[in-house]
């Protein structure tokens, strides 16, 4: 029992981790109705500017984040002039449709192997920025989780604030790959599953729902971090996917969608 | 149509070319080239021509290869039985990835796609018994009956390779231009709703486009594993996808021919790239798809046909299906 409710508060806490990714997602889609493939690797940049910031330079680690946001941001703040609005500008007064998707997946492909070839393929790890460990009940969280939690929320309600949001969107990706980085690894495609699951978590909520998307990441949280009671754990990444096969083929709007949304 | 004496040029100078040179290595480029490019007009038939955006054809391509080699490892069977079963899988799992798409369009069909692909990379990695986990499956075999090893070797497995992508792409140049189905795709690329009150049996069309570019996705896996040797996970990862879109829009979208002439430029160029650095071929695929997707959508394809009505048929492959997709 005592397991179960440990399973249960790591699930939570990994669920919010996801829902800072997500929400990020869903606010430039909510916005700009551009569904960023290349999400994931603004996150890994900010993991990267991280790395160099406190390993490789020793600068102070609350520098190091903000220089990891800063990165992310003004990568961000290139996207719109260079890829969206040349395309808008083309396509006149006729809809992008998937044409953002195959483009932001070129970016996606395009920024995963030139960290690729500016960092090299190796693991980095980096160490803890804070340590100690919050005591829940039985169980234990690290700060440096807390630490993701409560500065990812303060990001989203600037990101909801100011216009800029695909650079602000990313920023905060970028911001969330610093803070992670010391409980992933780093490594150019550390973003691109975390991708994915924020799809699976957008379409479970309901696309471009911000409360959609928190509730879709706590259940995908939840699922992910139970499964490992009935199934070995290398399985536990499926859990996303089929939750996004299923929801699309018996609900495609989503949990908190309206049934228009397809 | 002045395109077509094009075509037969540059399709019957690939063909031959590496022939004449007759070094292995050429024709190692060469074989290899040819597969990629089946891979990706089968993408073009699916994404291109009817547009339904696939972001998974990297698990087509896997389930091809890996039930061929799986087969061949570790049931003996031969490379036929193999290629046709891979083919016959992935055909199967196409069609039933093709149902959602009858219900969902645009955004949502290609997420479930690229879920899809995840999914079988994930098992992929970690059904050990079978795939041989994170290694893969290697000394499976190659083509039945082909020659030992040597140029005899290179020479045969090219020919049949070639006679094989290009039945394939015969058959997809047919069904297109030469059946109804052809218009149906179109139609549905078009305007579905439209096609639908029309009379088009939108379902069938489908159905048939996602069976036939996943079984000649799996095809062109069954032919690289078999050619290859060696098949593993990364086979099946996302950066497999955004290589053959590539291929697709460098060429120019609903052709079927561009993607494949896309192909083998696009794999001429990273194999050109290995000699600077092996990272910088998918750094060449991104900017690839960003600069076609934005400047140049009707590809390759579309340098000749300027004056043709085919303006904007690069963006409707995808916009016409996309738009309400949001």
């Amino acid at each position: 029992m005592e397991s179960l409710l440990e399973f249960l508060i790591q699930g939570v806490v990994l669920g919010g981790l996801y829902a800072l990714f997500a929400v990020g997602l869903t606010l430039i889609f909510g916005v700009l109705n551009v569904i960023n493939v290349a999400h994931g690797e603004f996150f890994a940049v900010g993991g990267y500017v991280l790395f160099a910031a406190v390993v490789l330079l020793h600068l102070p680690a609350a520098l190091g984040v903000v220089a990891s946001g800063l990165g992310a941001f003004l990568l961000g703040l290139a996207v719109y002039p260079l890829l969206i609005a040349p395309l808008n500008r083309r396509l006149g007064r006729r809809p992008a449709g998937s044409l953002y998707l195959v483009l932001t997946l070129g970016l996606s492909t395009f920024m995963q192997s030139s960290l690729l070839a500016i960092g090299g393929g190796d693991y980095r790890q980096v160490p803890p920025l804070v340590r100690g460990i919050l005591e829940i009940g039985p169980t234990g969280v690290s700060y440096q989780r807390v630490l993701v939690l409560v500065a990812q929320a303060m990001g989203i309600n600037l990101a909801r604030i100011f216009s800029l949001t695909l650079a602000l969107g990313v920023g905060l990706a970028g911001v969330g790959g610093a803070l992670m980085a010391p409980l992933f690894n780093v490594y150019p495609a550390v973003g691109f599953p975390l991708t994915i699951k924020a799809f699976a978590i957008t379409i479970l909520g309901g696309m471009g729902n911000l409360a959609g998307a928190l509730l879709a990441s706590l259940i995908i949280g939840v699922a992910e971090s139970m499964v490992v009671i009935v199934v070995p754990s290398q399985w536990q990444n499926g859990v996303a996917f089929l939750v996004m096969i299923a929801v699309l083929l018996l609900r495609p709007q989503g949990l908190l969608g309206r049934s228009d949304a397809r | 149509m002045s395109r077509r004496p094009l075509l037969a040029i540059v399709g019957a100078a690939t063909v031959l070319l590496p022939l004449l040179v007759a070094h292995p290595f050429v024709l190692s480029l060469a074989t290899q080239a040819l597969i990629w490019a089946l891979l990706a007009s089968s993408w073009d038939l699916l994404s291109g021509y009817t547009g339904q955006i696939s972001f998974g054809h990297a698990g087509f391509f896997a389930l091809g290869a890996y039930t061929a080699a799986a087969t061949s490892k570790h049931l003996g069977f031969s490379s036929w039985v193999g290629m046709a079963l891979g083919a016959a899988v992935a055909a199967l799992v196409g069609l039933g990835a093709g149902f959602p798409a009858l219900r969902l369009r645009g955004h949502y069909l290609a997420l479930v796609t690229l879920a899809l692909a995840e999914l079988i990379r994930l098992v992929a990695q970690n059904w050990l018994a079978v795939t041989g986990g994170p290694f893969g499956i290697y000394d499976f075999g190659s083509f039945t009956g082909l020659p030992a090893s040597g140029l005899a070797r290179a020479r045969a497995a090219y020919l049949l390779v070639a006679v094989i992508a290009a039945v394939g792409l015969g058959l997809m140049l047919y069904v297109c231009h030469k059946t109804r189905a052809g218009r149906g795709f179109r139609a549905i690329r078009e305007d579905e709703v439209l096609a639908e009150s029309l009379g088009i049996n939108t379902t069938a069309y489908k159905l048939l486009a996602f069976g036939v570019s996943s079984g000649l996705a799996g095809l062109a896996g069954t032919l690289y594993a078999y050619y290859i040797q060696l098949v593993s996970p990364t086979v099946a990862s996302a950066a497999t996808t955004s290589l053959v879109i590539g291929m697709a829009v460098f060429g120019g979208l609903g052709t079927i021919w561009g993607p494949a002439l896309g192909a083998i430029l696009l794999f001429a160029i990273n194999e050109g790239l290995r000699f600077i650095g092996v990272v910088y071929n998918l750094i060449a695929v991104g900017l690839v798809i960003m600069v076609f997707v934005i400047f140049l959508p009707r590809g390759l394809a579309g340098l000749r046909l300027r004056r043709k009505e085919r303006t904007l048929r690069g963006d409707a492959a995808m916009t016409g299906a996309g738009g309400s997709g949001a």
